[in-house]
């Protein structure tokens, strides 16, 4: 008996019982985030010490991948003190506690399409067959790279509430932290303590409920409560520097790179006699970036400093390849060789990515590229010329949709300077087709279609024109193709001419199709607009929460010859659509031409009415209200019947 | 003597023959092999039109070449495999066959290293041939796990036209493990060429697949020298327990004479792999040679190593990782012995005992044939791979009285087994059997718990499996993998269409077999609301105002989802004449064989049906024009489409829409008909229904 009273006395207490959860964080969540605390030490201007407490329960099987185990990384500059865990059923009770064995480390140098890097991971896999449980991780990165200060999202991804959590930063009072907080509640944050040498802050932030994704909203990270972190002072490796402005962050970089531009002379001398050859700078330019895509390729090395130093042009030369800061810089050197300054620019690529902030002087960038300003000549005005110095195939000048429409700082003796790159508007996203239907009595047809892609609507096509295969290609176009039943007879991709301002890619598609038209009865039915129907978007189950984030503005433009099956004839033309909202514009008619043809064309022009930057919720019920009249219009039928001879 | 001229003694007796290789083509006229010496690159490499014939490639493997060797190195046998390889880059978009990452394994002190790695890119240009060195420097080695190390380097100035060459040798303590030879790979091969010189004492078994023919495939016995030496303390003066005295090392060594047995392989001119849709795993098509040693010759005498099913089961059932686990369930009497009381049924009970496994083991997602740890450690950690949930299931299966056994298998991700060939190393994976009264037998898995009981995941339906059983019952047997389950998909449509053509519809819609699982874990994933979301998605114009799941926790009964749908009429109102297409909505939209071609068969896995009933209630005063029925079949059986509209009554339209694949898996020959057939069964399904008034 006493035995038993002492094991009960000495059972330790339930730690994160599922019952003490609110009902309202339940709801349309997976998992719960009981506590997320955050401690970031900031020991010197070259180290910092950051140490993560992280308890989720897991509520059901969909929160188990994602939250039940836990992946850090870590590389030459950030290594890993610590990392402890334990799991806990739904009552709190210990199930198990991780043991050192169980941590697993694994290289990652070929992730992502790099090919060396010095980053690895740790991961723990703590998932339970059911739920509900409770992990808890703790784990301490000690990084000699105070670049990167960490940021703190507690709650980032949907269907995930927040009990709690806190951030706390001590720093040196001599070396004064940065910050950017983001839609913070009322209260969040305290007033700095300054105690001795050392001052702390603290945010905190309260419960919040399960967050749902919905279409076309801007992505959840900007939606939901962040601080991010950046140091004013730090160093790296030795190298000293400021993030007190965009201007000492690039120059910061700029002298990284300082004396790492030298040419072995044979190439200097190659691009010197471009001066003689090329007078007009622009040609000039242009001669400077083939040699660069014709003898060099991309091949990413990051090691230690070597993910934000880059290495010398003289290797590029030698080795023929290097990853974006190696060639951009090699490129830069090139260009100098034949008398035209350029800049290397960082900026944060990638398709639809948000952004730098740009009051926030931080290391937000993912990428490198060159902008070269040109001076004018002749009756060429003065230009900016940007070059993509990783691609082999890139249009001289294009940035696309990896890195147009944002800002990248460039990087100047004078230091950084944050400037806009190339613009894109629907002119330059634009897809222009032409397609004629031969149709035939049972309702099948023969099909050419050619199509005109140009600008961002190119972006793709030619990354599938110059590295995918014949074979490839057809896959794409075919798991593209909105037809129930077809097989393509030929396809053919080709780029425009590369003088054009913008990069276009020419598809010629050749298909034979079976049941195009429906038969009914004596008559056939047929949607004329078979390749280019743009989707409606879904019904809206209660209010629209979020903003609305559109597309990039576009413009299709569609022409369908149809040519009739011998004793067929139209019964009534469908009525020309027009629309015309802030959204964009669509008009589509329908005709005969004069050899019977019959002639449908369709315009849809899709616009930002406020840029890049997302529209209040309020006015989804309206966009969504022009997209389904788009969808409507695009489902226009024509009615087929054959007339008894 | 010394350790290992024991062992390896000349062999005089028990001269069992090398299983040859099978050629996956008869012979023909003696082939010429390629020869190409390293440094030294062709000037017809750099001719345009030798490369004609490939415009499709990004880059070309002119020459592929190993050879394999075994030495001596002190006692211990090693094992040296040397290769070249030179590759035409044709395009830019071929740049990344110029990366090379070469994994090692170490394990115990046991490695592969590489030693003498070199590399050469050429380049023609202004008719010169360029020359670049792979310098030691840009070579590089990662640790990527544990046991694997990953050697990786590329080639310098490559460029389109380059031809990069590249020439290692891997030492491995490994002979256990011989590394397959792949004769083709995902860019097309001009010459691919392997020989192995395999002294007598071991023996390997040799696996041939793929689709492609040999150019050669020689066998040829011979005599080679081994020279082992060992090095050999010796004290002169004093004595060995008193110590003192001068110590000497000296090497012994000795010739030793050996027959050995030279194989070379070689095909020409391969066509590039390439992926297809349904597809179990390109590794299963790939023209490749597997080994896997099968005995060892020891001072004259034959060990079998793997050899047959009675030794491999032999081994696993005296294992730790497997029979160690089978036996040791000790700990689960208690618990199971409360389910042997509740079911007196053995299927039952094995259901019952499966379910308990499943609540308290979570499968990790990895797929092993060995277990890592005890039943007890799985039992307390919750978690395991298959192998430690599986080998769980059957330890406490019999602690529940029911003699269940392993079935060891291959997912179909890892690939087809050969079921001549005994070798463990096909095998990823294991299950339960159950031995049920008259004669049937229970084929159990607790790894996915959208299933019911006796009903595999879909990774598992792979052919065949391998029932282990102890040596004293036999040498075990092949089960089938039969699909116990179909794709089962089933509408039940109640619509009623008034004269503006509006359309509202009651539908009652179920997922079973494995449709059910898969509808299932995006239910899990996704939530009921954003499941129906979803689903409106798909349709232009519906509109979805109620909806209700039912046997969502119930796997043993197909998922059902009841909603109703409204779809407004696109034209306003009232028409004389309405074209509808009742069936367009509820089956698929597109032919899921959209490739004109087929190499490889076509492999679903299980069969499938799905069935479309529709009740369409026409507006007051209105009359159909009836579709035509149809009935389509697939050859032997293969499978049927049939299709029917009636009208029950006046003023009402019955359409059945039927679609059956009987079997899971269609040759690549059958492929124009099942690409045919689902041709016919979607315009059937699209076809337009004329509705008029009277």
């Amino acid at each position: 008996m006493l035995l038993t009273i002492l094991a009960v006395l000495a059972a330790p207490a339930p730690k994160y019982p599922v019952a003490t959860i609110a009902p309202a964080l339940r709801e349309n969540a997976h998992a719960v985030v009981r506590a997320y605390d955050e401690v970031v030490t900031v020991k010197s201007a070259s180290q910092l010490v950051n140490t993560v407490h992280k308890v989720v329960t897991v509520l059901d099987g969909a929160g188990s991948d994602s939250y039940g185990q836990l992946v850090i990384e870590y590389s030459a500059l950030n290594r890993i003190g610590y990392l402890r865990g334990a799991v806990y059923d739904a009552n709190g009770l210990l199930l198990h506690q991780l043991r050192a064995a169980e941590v697993h480390d694994q290289g990652v140098g070929s992730a992502d399409g790099s090919f060396m890097t010095d980053v690895r991971v740790r991961y723990a896999d703590l998932r339970q067959p059911s739920g509900p449980y409770t992990v808890e991780f703790d784990y301490e990165i000690v990084s000699d790279n105070t670049l990167f200060y960490p940021s703190w999202q507690p709650q980032h991804a949907e269907n995930v509430a927040l009990e709690g959590a806190t951030l706390q930063v001590t720093t040196p009072t001599s070396l004064p932290l940065r910050y950017h907080e983001q839609l913070l509640p009322p209260g969040a944050a305290s007033a700095p303590v300054v105690a001795g040498a050392q001052t702390t802050y603290r945010w905190q932030l309260p419960a919040h409920p399960a967050v749902d994704e919905e279409p076309l909203a801007p992505p959840l990270s900007t939606l939901l409560p962040a601080v991010r972190l950046a140091p004013a002072a730090f160093e790296v490796q030795g190298y000293k520097g400021s993030l007190a402005s965009w201007q000492s962050l690039g120059q910061w970089v700029y002298q990284l790179g300082q004396g790492r531009d030298q040419l072995p002379p044979a190439v200097a001398a190659k691009m010197a006699q471009l001066l003689v050859e090329a007078p007009n700078p622009r040609d000039r330019a242009r001669k400077v970036y083939e040699y660069v895509q014709s003898t060099t390729r991309y091949i990413s090395v990051q090691l230690g400093l070597g993910g934000w130093q880059t290495a010398p042009a003289s290797s590029v030369a030698s080795g023929g390849y290097g990853d974006c800061k190696a060639l951009s810089n090699y490129t830069c050197a090139l260009l100098k060789a034949a008398g035209l300054p350029a800049y290397v620019a960082l900026v944060k690529a990638g398709r639809d990515q948000a952004d730098v902030r740009q009051e926030f002087p931080s290391s937000q960038f993912n990428h490198v590229i060159l902008c070269m300003p040109l001076a004018a000549h002749g009756t060429a005005p003065a230009d900016t010329v940007w070059l993509e110095c990783t691609s082999q195939t890139d249009a001289f000048g294009y940035m696309g949709s990896f890195t147009g429409n944002r800002h990248a700082l460039l990087l100047t003796p004078e230091g950084g300077r944050l400037v806009a790159t190339p613009r894109y508007a629907a002119q330059a996203n634009r897809q222009q087709r032409r397609t004629d239907l031969w149709l035939t009595a049972d309702g099948g047809a023969k099909a050419t279609v050619r199509t005109k892609r140009v600008g961002l609507a190119q972006d793709t096509y030619a990354q599938l024109l110059h590295e995918g295969d014949p074979e490839q290609q057809k896959r794409y176009v075919s798991n593209r193709l909105p037809l129930s039943h077809f097989t393509i007879t030929s396809l053919r991709l080709a780029a425009g001419p590369a003088t054009d301002a913008l990069p276009s890619v020419n598809e010629t598609l050749g298909l034979e199709l079976s049941g195009l038209a429906t038969p009914a009865g004596q008559r056939l039915l047929l949607e004329p607009n078979l390749l280019g129907r743009l989707a409606a978007l879904p019904a809206q189950v209660g209010a629209r929460e979020t903003p609305l984030a559109l597309p990039p503005a576009a413009l299709y433009q569609d022409t369908v010859r149809l040519h009739l099956p011998t004793g067929f004839k139209i019964d009534n033309l469908p009525a020309p659509t027009e629309l015309s909202t802030a959204y964009g514009t669509y008009r589509s008619t329908c005709a005969t031409l004069p050899d019977g043809t019959l002639q449908y064309v369709r315009q849809l022009e899709l616009r930002r009415p406020n840029g890049s930057t997302p529209l209040p919720a309020a006015k989804y019920p309206e966009y969504q209200d022009f997209r389904r009249k788009v969808n409507q219009a695009d489902h226009t039928q024509l009615v087929l019947v054959k007339h008894e001879a | 003597m010394n350790k290992l001229l024991r062992s390896y003694g000349l062999a005089t007796t028990g001269c069992l023959a090398l299983a040859a290789a099978r050629p996956a083509a008869a012979q023909q006229a003696p082939v010429q092999p390629v020869v190409i010496k390293f440094g030294q690159p062709a000037p017809a490499d750099f001719e345009a039109r030798n490369f004609v014939a490939d415009s499709a490639a990004a880059a070309v493997v002119l020459s592929d070449v190993g050879t394999t060797r075994f030495r001596v190195d002190g006692l211990s046998f090693k094992m040296d495999t040397e290769r070249t390889t030179r590759i035409k880059i044709l395009k830019k978009a071929g740049y990344d066959y110029a990366t090379v990452e070469i994994p090692l394994y170490h394990r115990d002190g046991d490695e592969e290293k590489i030693t003498s790695l070199k590399g050469f890119t050429y380049n023609m240009v202004g008719g010169k041939l360029e020359k670049v060195k792979l310098e030691s420097a840009n070579m590089f080695t990662e640790e990527r796990t544990k046991n694997t190390r990953v050697r990786k380097f590329t080639l310098p100035g490559v460029r389109e036209g380059a031809v990069v060459e590249y020439t290692y040798s891997v030492t491995s303590d490994f002979f256990f493990h011989l590394q397959p030879w792949a004769f083709q790979r995902d860019i097309p091969t001009r010459w691919s060429e392997y020989r192995a010189s395999i002294p007598e004492y071991f023996d390997y078994k040799m696996l041939m697949q793929g689709y492609e023919p040999l150019a050669i495939s020689q066998k040829e016995d011979g005599m080679t020298q081994y020279m082992a030496s060992e090095r050999v303390q010796t004290t002169t003066g004093g004595s060995a327990w008193q110590g003192g005295g001068t110590s000497h090392t000296s090497t012994e060594a000795q010739t030793i004479n050996a027959r050995v047995t030279n194989y070379h392989w070689a095909m020409r001119d391969v066509p590039a792999l390439r992926e297809e849709p349904y597809m179990t795993t390109p590794d299963d098509y790939v023209a490749r040679i597997d080994f896997e040693l099968a005995g060892e010759r020891l001072g004259g005498t034959y060990r079998n190593v793997l050899g047959d099913w009675t030794k491999i089961n032999s081994s696993l059932l005296e294992s730790d990782d497997f029979g160690g686990v089978l036996n040791r369930g000790g700990f689960l009497k208690e618990l199971v012995q409360q389910l042997v009381a509740q079911y007196a049924d053995p299927a039952a009970r094995a259901a019952a005992v499966r379910e308990l496994v499943l609540r308290n083991v979570k499968y990790d997602g990895s797929n092993r044939a060995v277990g890592s740890g005890s039943a007890k450690h799985t039992w307390e950690q919750h978690r395991g791979t298959a192998a430690d949930v599986n080998l769980l299931l059957i330890a406490a299966l019999r602690q529940a009285d029911l003699p269940a056994q392993p079935v060891l298998l291959s997912t179909r991700t890892h690939g087809r087994v050969s079921v001549s060939s005994p070798l463990l190393e096909q095998y990823n994976y294991v299950v339960a059997l159950v031995p049920l009264p008259d004669k049937k037998e229970l084929l159990l898995d607790a790894t996915e718990p959208l299933l019911p009981a006796g009903v595999l995941p879909q990774r598992c339906l792979n052919q065949v499996g391998r029932l282990v059983v102890p040596a004293a019952e036999g040498e075990g047997r092949w089960v089938e993998l039969v699909p116990a389950q179909r794709h089962s998909h089933y509408q039940q449509v109640t619509m009623t269409v008034d004269a503006q053509g509006n359309i509202t519809s009651q539908v009652q819609e179920q997922h079973g077999g494995y449709s059910g699982v898969s509808a299932r874990s995006k239910l899990t994933e996704l939530g009921e609301k954003k499941y129906v979301t979803e689903l409106t998605n798909q349709h232009t114009n519906w509109e979805v105002p109620s909806y209700k799941f039912a046997a969502v926790a119930d796997v043993s009964q197909p998922l059902s989802l009841h909603y109703e749908v409204r779809q407004a009429a696109t034209t306003p109102g009232t028409a004389q004449e309405l074209y509808l297409k009742p069936l367009a909505s509820f089956c698929e939209s597109r032919n899921p064989f959209d490739n004109a071609q087929r190499r490889f068969p076509v492999d679903l896995g299980a069969p499938t049906q799905d069935v479309v009933l529709i009740n369409l209630t026409l507006p007051p005063g209105y009359v159909a024009e009836l579709p035509k029925s149809a009935n389509v079949s697939l050859p032997e059986q293969g499978g049927s489409y049939v299709f029917s509209a009636s009208s029950p009554t006046p003023g009402t339209v019955q359409l059945i829409s039927r679609l059956t694949l009987a079997k899971p898996v269609y040759g690549a020959e059958e492929y124009g008909n099942l690409r045919e057939f689902y041709r016919l069964a979607l315009a059937k399904q699209a076809e337009a229904m004329v509705i008029k008034k009277q």
